[in-house]
């Protein structure tokens, strides 16, 4: 096997891996403002997809007047789950709200394909189809562009955190009744969360969408999204960029190196692997905070 | 009058009568202090004024609430953080995984102007030199004291115009608890913000309050002047732990007047 190739798989990987991260950075927005975990961030993506699709195709407009206006539509859809299902469930057990967000992922999965057709929808951002040659590497050019995007909003989320916006979210995370004795508005706190993640997913699906096309597999990036999410410590936005990367390279050089031997199919192995590895050995993930108890 | 509480009644879970009918007054640039028992209904009346019943599935059932001429009930706790009233809660409840720092900008939401920030957060630090020192280790670190100058201070960002302390001595070493209601003197002094005190404490609250307020089974059992009030044999008997006797007729004399009035 030569360097060419492991140095072409490991990079592919790293795209792809930033761009799952995408879709998890909406799971650890959720999680670190509500401490709500949120199963349905992979059929959002798959509804941003399908949103931005059905905006051009529809309403004629071209992709830089849809994609605009999807990430609005979707950031307000984000809000709307927050505002219809997840406020009515304060105070459940965990058990229950995390059914309740797979219910709403299982949903989307049947809702949008029933409505739009299960044909795969193409989403084409202009992007050419012609690989880049990085010496002997061949580089696709959605990955790149894909991987590019996805590292500048995950950055952007990073400086989100570290803003008095992103203070007051972990301030409501770490306690909710003082929250509101400073006169944070919790309620609107929690649900403006919600829409970045339904924006954030929407990016990432409009992303994947250019790909691989519009179809209700994209909702399996949950998946992916989960894996990185619990590898990087569910409430670090840092974490979540480098448990991408890891992610992402591991399942291209899987793919690439495992697969011959093997006959295929270790790529969607790589992520629940993670998961349960995750789980066991480090359950906080690589960057998630401890239980601070003061001795 | 800033704040009247006028025969407040709260109920939680729809049930359990917390407060049966309190009425508290406490005026522009005052020190109240609220003093009794275990389960008395003292926080729950602080509560009430701040709007953190809700969560606790607690509500006002009877009597009104009015804050500088407001119908404080008419307001969500956010709001009522707006018009004035700021809540240090009890055990402190700093946000562990902020900074200190962090914990005081987080309190600003109702700030728009960054300058304006800046200069409320060189106040608290000159008011708790200590926080500075610690400013960027994660607040669930700091020891108790400084949590709680820290949750004082945080309450301080938002410019109230009414403190309500719930037990800001507890849990402390006494020479903190000295350091703490210093500070309390000090904000009401200087800064002219009223404040309305709940404690255990009932010795050194009395010290710093102008007027105390006693609540025993939720109701207002007894009120004035510090002065009166800790002068008061029941007050001494059943909080200060004065009147140590083991003399009959006084053990049933305290019995016979705990019934107080009601």
């Amino acid at each position: 096997m030569d360097l060419w190739l492991i140095g072409e798989l490991a990079l592919t990987g790293a795209l792809v891996g930033l761009m799952y991260a995408l879709v998890a950075v909406g799971i650890v927005l959720v999680y670190k403002t509500s401490g709500v975990a949120n199963f349905a961030q992979g059929a959002i993506a798959m509804s941003g997809g399908y949103a931005t699709w059905a905006i051009a195709a529809f309403l004629g407009l071209p992709m830089w007047v849809a994609i605009p206006l999807a990430l609005v539509a979707m950031f307000g859809f984000g809000m709307l789950v927050e505002h219809a299902v997840l406020r009515h469930m304060v105070g459940q057990p965990v058990i229950m709200i995390i059914m309740v967000t797979f219910g709403i992922e299982i949903f989307l999965r049947g809702f949008m394909p029933g409505t739009f057709g299960v044909a795969v929808k193409r989403l084409d951002l202009g992007i050419p189809q012609a690989p880049m040659f990085l010496g002997e590497m061949l580089i696709n050019r959605a990955y790149l562009v894909g991987g590019a995007v996805s590292a500048a909003l995950i950055l952007a989320a990073i400086v989100l955190f570290n803003s008095r916006a992103g203070i007051v979210m972990r301030a409501v995370s770490d306690d909710q009744g003082a929250s509101w004795s400073v006169g944070i508005r919790v309620e609107r706190a929690i649900a403006v969360a919600w829409g970045l993640a339904g924006a954030t997913a929407t990016a990432a699906g409009i992303l994947w969408g250019s790909v691989q096309g519009i179809d209700w597999s994209l909702s399996l990036l949950l998946m992916k999204a989960l894996a990185i999410a619990i590898l990087g410590g569910l409430d670090s936005i840092p974490g979540v960029l480098l448990a991408g990367l890891i992610v992402g390279v591991c399942e291209s050089l899987a793919t690439g190196v495992i697969d011959p031997l093997v006959g295929g199919g270790t790529r969607d192995i790589v992520a629940s692997v993670i998961i349960v590895l995750t789980l066991l050995v480090r359950p906080y993930g690589l960057f998630g905070r401890e239980h601070i108890e003061r001795v | 009058m800033l704040l009247s509480l006028n025969n407040v009644e709260v109920v939680y879970d729809r049930v359990f009568l917390a407060v049966k009918s309190v009425s508290i007054d406490v005026g522009e640039g005052g020190l109240v202090a609220l003093l009794g028992a275990n389960g008395a209904g003292k926080s729950t009346t602080l509560k009430s004024v701040s709007g953190l019943l809700k969560p606790e599935r607690g509500a006002v059932t009877r009597g009104e609430i009015a804050f500088a001429g407001r119908d404080l009930l008419a307001l969500d706790p956010p709001e009522r953080v707006r018009a004035g009233i700021a809540h240090v809660l009890e055990g402190r409840r700093v946000f562990g995984h902020l900074t200190p720092e962090e914990n005081l900008l987080a309190a600003t939401t109702m700030h728009g102007d960054r300058a304006h920030v800046k200069r409320l957060m060189e106040r608290t630090f000159a008011w708790f030199p200590r926080l500075s020192e610690r400013a960027r280790t994660q607040a669930g670190y700091l020891s108790g004291g400084e949590q709680q100058m820290l949750a004082i201070g945080r309450a301080l960002m938002t410019e109230p115009k009414l403190l309500l302390l719930d037990e800001p001595s507890l849990g402390l070493a006494p020479f903190l608890v000295d350091e703490i209601f210093d500070i309390i003197r000090r904000i009401n002094k200087e800064a002219g913000v009223a404040v309305l005190l709940v404690e255990q404490n009932a010795a050194a609250a009395l010290e710093v309050a102008e007027v105390a307020y006693v609540i025993d089974n939720g109701r207002v059992v007894m009120n004035g002047t510090a002065e009166v009030v800790k002068a008061n044999p029941d007050v001494e008997a059943a909080y200060l732990g004065g009147g140590h006797s083991v003399d009959f007729r006084a053990v049933k004399h305290y019995r016979r007047r705990r019934r107080w009035l009601t």
